[in-house]
């Protein structure tokens, strides 16, 4: 019975070291007998990466960048909603100070609250706005909240050029307004192999990119062309391989 | 190694890009393979949604560990991905994928003496998925049985109990697999016949 357990824990911590040990360096066969087939199996299964599995790396730093550029698109939505809260404690605080000491304290509580939000355009950033300095256009302009804050037409113009060389601003609104978020996603769908990309559209992460481009049968060309002005270096990479409709029959 | 991750991972934040890109070039081979084993041939998808979501929710990670707040994403996207597929059961699975997958397996087999990683995780793939994971998640992944408790949702003694099972359970599967080789040679075209598949997903990587 003894027995039984002991070889039984020494089994369990056997398999422990070799589970610790797949993806440490090779540390030779074990000193006397055959290679262990369990541990060569452990190791096979955590070699070091095949470039194939790297494949979405330059899918995923494009997410990473889109990502980066929606959330500099709205920075002042964050600290707006906290000095919003800060000021719901601070009049919460002057309620209770109402309670007790005079009604001065409170009064000047509720002063404090109703000062700090200054409103400042936050439905037009709060959207993923993409160029680079999306808050000066609207900021310069306290009474201006258009809800288009690159495309817009008018006098807007001098600050934004300096930051955005970009052809963007020619485009058509929906374009302007989503191309840099959907430019990564368009990478992201652009670099899958023929027969995944109808079906990456059905996820919730493509969900956007298809409204954009107007249903899921445009997104293809909505790509390319959104690609061809925002990174046509890109495109070019990766179009070589022309859409080889051939759906995967064979490889 | 968790140093270099978390500095890594807070220049991620940052905004740096070469940060990112060592983030996922240090994850993605674990969180593809572990994938596979769960989705079998749409793993790439899987993964790549799993970093459109770590890239977009970069920002929010708090702290503690990196490669398990990952994993945990895309072990939830593959079970939505799971569930999408159950809820529409026309999708076919690309067969000709899945035959590359085993021919890969099977040149691998041949060139060395030992397995490939195709074959390894095929084999992996046939055990019960609580093992399976255990298993990867250990093994694979790296990570250590607490936090691999901590992503499934089980205590570190379960999950060393799984993953101990399973190895014993691919033990025996190896042990048949020598016994099926020095028996009838190798002129059958599949000599994998330790492998019963039991789930479609394990059919997935076998082929």
């Amino acid at each position: 019975m003894i027995l039984r357990w002991l070889a039984r824990s020494g089994d369990r911590a056997e398999h422990e070291r070799l589970l610790d040990d797949a993806r440490g360096p090779w540390a030779g066969a074990p000193p006397s007998g055959p290679p262990d087939p369990l541990a060569g199996l452990l190791r096979a299964a955590a070699a070091p990466p095949r470039p194939r599995e790297l494949a979405g790396e330059e899918a995923a730093l494009a997410a990473f960048r889109a990502a980066r550029q929606a959330a500099a698109g709205a920075p002042a939505a964050r600290p707006l909603r906290r000095r919003f809260t800060a000021g719901v404690v601070l009049w919460l605080a002057g309620l209770a100070a109402t309670a007790t000491a005079g009604a001065a304290l409170a009064a000047a509580n509720l002063d404090r609250t109703e000062a700090p939000p200054p409103p400042p355009p936050a439905s037009a950033t709060v959207a993923p706005v993409p160029t680079g300095v999306p808050a000066t256009p609207t900021a310069d302009r306290p009474g201006g909240r258009t809800p288009t804050p690159t495309g817009a037409p008018s006098g807007a113009a001098p600050a934004p050029t300096s930051a955005s060389p970009v052809p963007i601003e020619a485009e058509p609104r929906a374009t302007a307004h989503l191309g840099r978020g959907n430019s990564g996603r368009c990478k992201a769908y652009l670099s899958k192999p023929e027969r995944q990309r109808e079906k990456a559209l059905r996820t919730p992460g493509f969900d956007e990119l298809v409204t954009a481009a107007g249903g899921a049968e445009h997104v293809p060309a909505y790509c390319r062309q959104l690609l061809a002005e925002t990174d046509p270096n890109w495109l070019a990479r990766q179009e070589p391989e022309p859409d080889a409709s051939t759906n995967g029959t064979e490889s | 190694m968790t140093g270099e991750l978390s500095q890594a991972v807070e220049a991620a934040q940052a905004g740096d890009e070469d940060a990112f890109r060592l983030l996922y070039r240090g994850l993605q081979p674990g969180l593809l393979r572990y994938l596979t084993v769960l989705v079998g041939a749409d793993a790439e998808d899987v993964a790549s949604e799993t970093w459109l979501q770590v890239a977009r929710d970069l920002p929010h990670f708090t702290g503690g560990e990196f490669r398990a707040w990952v994993v945990t994403i895309g072990r939830n996207r593959a079970m939505d991905h799971l569930r999408r597929q159950r809820r529409r059961p026309a999708v076919s699975v690309p067969v000709q994928e899945l035959a590359e997958l085993a021919g890969d397996a099977d040149t691998a087999e041949r060139a060395g003496e030992s397995l490939g990683t195709e074959a390894a995780l095929a084999m992996i793939a046939n055990l019960p998925p609580r093992e399976a994971e255990a298993v990867l998640l250990r093994a694979v992944v790296g990570l250590d049985a607490a936090t691999a408790g901590r992503i499934l949702g089980r205590r570190a003694g379960a999950v060393r109990t799984a993953a101990h099972r399973g190895l014993r359970r691919l033990a025996l599967l190896l042990d048949q697999r020598a016994e099926a080789a020095t028996s009838s040679g190798r002129r059958a075209p599949g000599p994998r016949t330790g492998l019963s598949p039991k789930a479609p997903r394990t059919e997935s990587v076998d082929g």
